[in-house]
């Protein structure tokens, strides 16, 4: 009865973790010593979220070897991948992480594709909720069959 | 112009009684099947409540989460109100029978 909310229940959590990655790229913009690699410090790079249809359930596969209908069972993040775009490099000799020419590298996070990020999943969201309330209001209109 | 004997075919009778459902059995199918199906209604109430609790104790669950639980508990209780509704109407219409 309730296989639609759930699906659309999954979508909002793949869509708040995504929300919380992109957090995690604005909050580290500035962040040069993520990782201690060889007694140096590396910066922090920008990660992003894998989606993919929640496909594998036992009772997906079941009524797919039964030959019954099925409808893919919502999605879920598989891997938090980083983004291996090289480091910017800025002109900073003030700076304790800088080189001997006076350079820091800095984390490869783009504000500008974070907002974009950041409206993309918000708008998902929005999208999740409103195929929740449409179905929510087929369940309530369906009982009011037969008043 | 022959006009059959009405024969009684008792063992015919017997047979189909003792394969039929019993009215005793069909009661208490019918009670079980109920009983079952309010403890579901029930389950979706005490999951939405666990769900409400563990956020209120600011534990790691999502708001989302918490929300969509209760919408389901609140659609299943709506549906079986409108069972009972329908079950107490029918029985009205029942006490109302002349005799």
């Amino acid at each position: 009865m309730f296989s639609g909310l759930n699906i659309t229940s999954s979508a909002l959590t793949a869509q708040r973790l995504r929300m919380d990655v992109i957090s995690s790229n604005v909050a580290n913009i500035d962040s040069t010593r993520a990782e201690y690699v060889n007694g140096n410090w590396v910066p922090y790079r920008r990660k992003m979220v894998v989606l993919e249809p929640k496909g594998e359930q036992f009772s997906t596969l079941l009524n797919k070897a039964m030959n019954k209908d099925t409808v893919t069972s919502g999605v879920k993040v598989s891997r938090i991948v980083e983004d291996e775009t090289p480091y910017k490099l800025v002109f900073n000799p003030e700076h304790p992480d800088a080189n001997e020419n006076g350079y820091v590298q800095m984390p490869n996070v783009d504000p500008l594709k974070e907002m974009v990020d950041l409206i993309s999943a918000t708008r998902s969201y929005e999208a999740n909720v409103t195929v929740f309330n449409a179905s929510k209001s087929m369940l309530v209109k369906a009982l009011d069959i037969g008043k | 112009m022959a006009i059959n004997p009405i024969s009684l075919n008792v063992g015919a009778v017997s047979e189909a009684n003792q394969s039929a459902v019993t009215p005793y059995k069909a009661q208490k199918t019918f009670s079980s099947f109920l009983k079952d199906a309010i403890n579901q209604v029930n389950d979706a109430q005490i999951q939405s409540d666990n769900l409400t609790k563990k956020m209120a104790l600011g534990e790691n669950v999502e708001l989302h989460d918490v929300m969509i639980a209760s919408q389901k508990a609140s659609i299943t209780l709506q549906a079986t109100m409108e069972v009972r509704n329908k079950v107490v109407e029918a029985y009205q219409e029942i006490m109302r029978m002349q005799v």
